[in-house]
C-alpha cells in the first residue's frame, strides 16, 4: 500500500506525509502501552501516572531473560515465554502498588503512582547488576534476534528486530525484516487488543465504567471496587509489560529514560487525549498521528517529511529571502521545523484538551452515535 | 547485586556520621536543599491551595526563569562589575523575572485554565501538562537559535556569580559554601514574605478564605475569580524566582532538564506536606532537604549507590502516602472543586 502510494504521481506528497513502516512499528508497541494506560485510566478515572514502571518492567525482563541475569529462566527461553512471564511480573508488581495505591483518588493517585515508578526509574538507573553502564541502558547479547510465534513449534517462529529478523517470500510477495516485524509485532498487539476489547465488553468492564461514573454509586449497589480497581490495574500492566518487551524485541537495547521515566507515560497521555479518553482503539490512533507529526518535522527528514519537500521545492531564491533581522526562510526554516515536533504536539494537544476533550474517536463517535465499527455498515446500508 | 559496603564498613561510617562536626556541616546542607525545594515548591502549593489546580508546568515555569534570570545576568556583568553590584543585579534580575513570569501566569489563566474550571480536575492537570511541552520546545529552540548552550549547563551564567559564594567559609569547626548560607538566607526571606502576604494582610486574607470556601467568598462579594488569577501569576512569579536561584547552583543551573528536574521534587514536596497547605510545604521542604543531604553524605562516604539521595525522596513520598494519604499537615478533601 505504502510502495503503492509513493510510487504513484503523487508520490513525493504521499512519502511527505505517510509514515513509514520503521515509523509503524513503534506506532504498534508504543499503541499498546497506551491502549493498556488508557484501559486504567480511561474506563476507571484514576490517572495512572506511573505507568511507565509496568512498560519498563516488561522490557527490562525481556532483555535480562536473554542475556541469563534472571533466576531459574535460562537464556535460550523462546520471547513468548518471556513475554508472558514479564506481564505476570508487572501484575505481581501492579497487584502491590495497587494494594496501597487504591486507598487513594483522584491527584494523591496519580501521584502515589508516579512516586512508584520513579522509585523504580532511579533504581534501575543506578542498579549496575542489569548492565555495565545501567544509565545508559542494556543490551541484548548475542547476534541471534527474538522469535515471535508459537513456542515449540519451529515453522510458526518468525523473528523480529531491524536488523536481525526474518525475511519472508510467499510467491510474488517479498517481505523484508522491517515487514516481517512489521507484521508479527502487528499481530501481537491485534491479540492484545481483543483481549482488553472482549474484558472491556465484559460485566467486569461494565463495573470498572461504573466506577469512572459514580464510584459511591457502585459500592452502594454492592460491588467491591477495591477488588475490582485492583484488577484492572494488575491487567492494564500486563497488556503494558507485553508493550515493553515488544519495545526490547524489536530494539534490542532498551534505556530507564525510554522505558522507566515518567514522561513515557506522560507520552501515553498524549496519545489517549489525542486519539480519545476512553476509547480503547482511539490511543492507537493517537500515537499514530502523533508518531506520523513527528515523523513529518523530523530532523533527519528520513523517508520524506516537510524539511526535504521544502528544501527541494522551494527554490534557492525563496530560501535566501531575508525575513527579519538576518533570519532567512531557510534559517527559519531550521529553526522552527527542524525536530521540534514536540511544540506543535503540545499545542495541538492543549487545543485538544480545550477544544475536543473527547478525541479523535471519541469525537468521531459521538458524532455517529455509537461506535464506529457499529455505525459505519448500519449507513452504508441506508444507501443499497 | 548492588555492591553495599560491608556491615563493618557501614558501623564506621555510622560513628562517623554521628560526629558532631558532621551533623552540623549535613545540617547545614540540608538547610539549604530545604531553601531551595521550599523555593521550588511554595508558588505550586499556593496554586493547588486556592484553586485545586495542580499545575504540571511548574517546573517549565522554573526553568524559564533560570534562564531569564541568567539573561539579565550575563547581559549587565558583561561591563564588569564588583561582588556586590552583582549581588544587587541578582536581585534585579528576581524582580524583573517576577514579573514577567507573573504577567505570563495571568495570560495562562485567564486564556487557558479560566475555560476549564467546571470540567473535572484530571483535564487541568492535561492542559499544564500540553502547556510543558510547549514552554519547554521554545526555550529549546531559542537556546539552539543563540547557540547559548554547548553543553547541558549555561557556563555564562555561573560566571556571573560573585567570588564571595564560592568560597567556603568557616563557621566554628565547620566550613561551609557561601552559597548554602545565601540560599538559607534567600530562603528564610522568601517563606517569611510569603508567610506575612497570607497572614498579614488582607488579601492574604481573602486568598484564605477563597480556599476555605469558594463560594462563601463570592457571597460575601468578592470576585473569586480575579483572585484566582492574582494566585496564579504570584505562584508563576514564584517559580520564576526560584528558577533564578537555581541559576547559581552548580547541582542545578540554566537547561532545559531542570523543568523536570524541579518539577518532581516540588511535587514530593507539596504532597508530602499535604496539598495546598503552606505550613506543611515548609516542613516538607525541612524533612526532604534533611533527608537528600544525609543520603548525599552516606553516597559519598558509605554506599556506592549513585541514585541513593533521589530513591529516598521518592520512597518519603509513598510512605507518607501510605501512612498518612492526606499529607503531613493536609486536610481531607482540599481544594474539591
Amino acid at each position: 500500500m505504502y510502495h503503492l502510494l509513493v510510487n504513484s504521481p503523487f508520490g513525493t506528497e504521499a512519502a511527505t506525509l505517510l509514515p513509514r513502516v520503521e515509523t509503524m512499528i513503534p506506532v504498534l508497541y508504543f499503541g499498546l502501552f497506551a491502549m493498556s494506560f488508557d484501559f486504567i485510566s480511561g474506563y476507571t478515572g484514576y490517572l495512572s501516572f506511573g505507568h511507565a514502571a509496568f512498560y519498563g518492567t516488561g522490557a527490562y525482563f525481556v532483555i535480562l531473560t536473554a542475556n541469563d541475569k534472571i533466576p531459574l529462566l535460562p537464556p535460550g527461553t523462546p520471547f513468548m515465554v518471556s513475554l508472558v512471564v514479564a506481564g505476570l511480573v508487572a501484575v505481581a508488581l501492579a497487584l502491590a502498588i495497587g494494594a496501597v495505591s487504591f486507598r487513594l483518588t483522584g491527584v494523591y493517585f496519580a501521584m502515589i503512582t508516579l512516586g512508584f515508578a520513579q522509585v523504580l526509574y532511579v533504581f534501575v538507573r543506578g542498579w549496575d547488576y542489569v548492565g555495565s553502564n545501567p544509565r545508559d541502558g542494556i543490551f541484548l547479547n548475542g547476534a541471534n534476534g527474538l522469535n515471535i510465534g508459537v513456542p515449540g513449534v519451529d515453522a510458526l517462529n518468525l523473528s523480529i528486530g531491524a536488523l536481525t529478523g526474518d525475511e519472508v517470500s510467499l510467491g510474488f510477495v517479498h517481505l523484508g525484516q522491517t515487514e516481517v516485524s512489521y507484521y508479527m509485532i502487528g499481530l501481537v498487539v491485534l491479540v492484545c487488543y481483543f483481549a482488553m476489547q472482549r474484558i472491556i465488553h465484559s460485566p467486569f468492564g461494565k463495573v470498572m465504567v461504573a466506577i469512572r461514573e459514580n464510584e459511591e454509586r457502585a459500592i452502594a449497589v454492592g460491588y467491591d471496587t477495591f477488588r475490582y480497581k485492583l484488577g484492572a490495574f494488575a491487567i492494564s500492566a500486563f497488556f503494558a509489560a507485553v508493550a515493553g518487551g515488544l519495545l526490547a524485541g524489536y530494539e534490542r537495547t532498551v534505556s530507564p529514560d525510554e522505558s522507566f521515566n515518567f514522561l513515557v507515560a506522560g507520552d501515553a497521555l498524549l496519545a489517549s487525549i489525542i486519539g480519545g479518553f476512553g476509547t480503547l482503539a482511539g490511543p492507537l490512533y493517537g500515537q499514530l498521528f502523533n508518531e506520523t507529526f513527528r515523523e513529518f518535522l523530523s530532523k533527519a527528514g528520513e523517508g520524506g517529511g516537510l524539511l526535504p519537500y521544502l528544501r527541494t521545492h522551494l527554490g534557492s531564491g525563496v530560501m535566501g529571502t531575508t525575513i527579519y533581522n538576518g533570519l532567512t526562510v531557510q534559517g527559519a526554516i531550521e529553526t522552527f521545523l527542524n525536530g521540534h515536533a514536540s511544540l506543535y504536539v503540545g499545542t495541538l494537544f492543549v487545543l485538544f484538551v480545550l477544544f475536543v476533550p473527547n478525541g479523535l474517536l471519541g469525537t468521531l463517535r459521538d458524532r455517529l452515535g455509537g461506535p464506529v465499527s457499529k455505525e459505519i455498515p448500519a449507513r452504508l446500508r441506508r444507501f443499497r | 547485586m548492588m555492591e553495599l559496603v560491608p556491615l563493618a564498613g557501614v558501623g564506621s561510617a555510622l560513628g562517623d556520621f554521628l560526629r558532631p562536626s558532621t551533623l552540623a556541616s549535613v545540617f547545614i546542607q540540608g538547610l539549604a536543599k530545604a531553601a531551595l525545594y521550599v523555593m521550588i515548591a511554595s508558588g505550586l502549593t499556593l496554586i493547588f491551595g486556592l484553586m485545586g489546580v495542580l499545575n504540571f508546568a511548574h517546573g517549565s515555569l522554573t526553568m524559564l526563569g533560570a534562564y531569564l534570570g541568567g539573561l539579565v545576568m550575563v547581559a549587565f556583568v558583561a561591563a564588569g562589575g564588583s561582588s556586590i553590584t552583582r549581588l544587587a543585579l541578582f536581585f534585579v534580575a528576581v524582580v524583573v523575572v517576577f514579573a514577567l513570569l507573573a504577567g505570563l501566569g495571568t495570560a495562562v489563566e485567564v486564556g487557558l485554565i479560566r475555560k476549564l474550571y467546571d470540567r473535572p480536575p484530571v483535564y487541568q492537570i492535561l492542559l499544564t501538562f500540553g502547556l510543558t511541552l510547549v514552554l519547554n520546545e521554545l526555550v529549546r529552540i531559542a537556546v539552539l537559535f543563540y547557540g547559548m548552550q554547548p553543553q547541558t549547563d549555561w557556563q555564562d551564567a555561573f560566571g556571573t556569580k560573585p567570588g564571595f559564594l564560592t568560597n567556603q567559609i568557616g563557621l566554628g569547626s565547620v566550613s561551609v559554601n557561601g552559597l548554602a548560607l545565601f540560599e538559607i538566607a534567600f530562603g528564610v526571606l522568601t517563606v517569611a514574605g510569603i508567610w506575612a502576604f497570607l497572614t498579614r494582610t488582607r488579601y492574604g486574607l481573602v486568598i484564605r478564605a477563597g480556599s476555605e470556601d469558594a463560594e462563601m467568598t463570592e457571597a460575601l462579594g468578592i470576585d473569586v475569580r480575579r483572585v484566582f488569577t492574582v494566585v496564579f501569576a504570584l505562584g508563576t512569579g514564584l517559580a520564576g524566582i526560584a528558577g533564578v536561584l537555581l541559576m547559581w547552583d552548580p547541582k542545578w543551573g540554566a537547561s532545559v532538564p531542570v523543568a523536570s528536574e524541579a518539577l518532581l521534587p516540588a511535587f514530593v514536596v507539596v504532597i508530602v506536606g499535604g496539598l495546598g497547605t503552606f505550613r506543611g510545604t515548609v516542613v516538607a521542604a525541612l524533612l526532604v532537604g534533611m533527608v537528600d543531604a544525609a543520603m548525599s553524605w552516606w553516597f559519598v562516604n558509605a554506599i556506592d549507590f549513585a541514585g541513593l539521595p533521589e530513591m529516598t525522596i521518592f520512597l518519603i513520598l509513598v510512605v507518607v502516602l501510605i501512612l498518612r494519604p492526606q499529607g503531613l499537615f493536609g486536610v481531607e478533601e482540599v481544594g474539591g472543586h
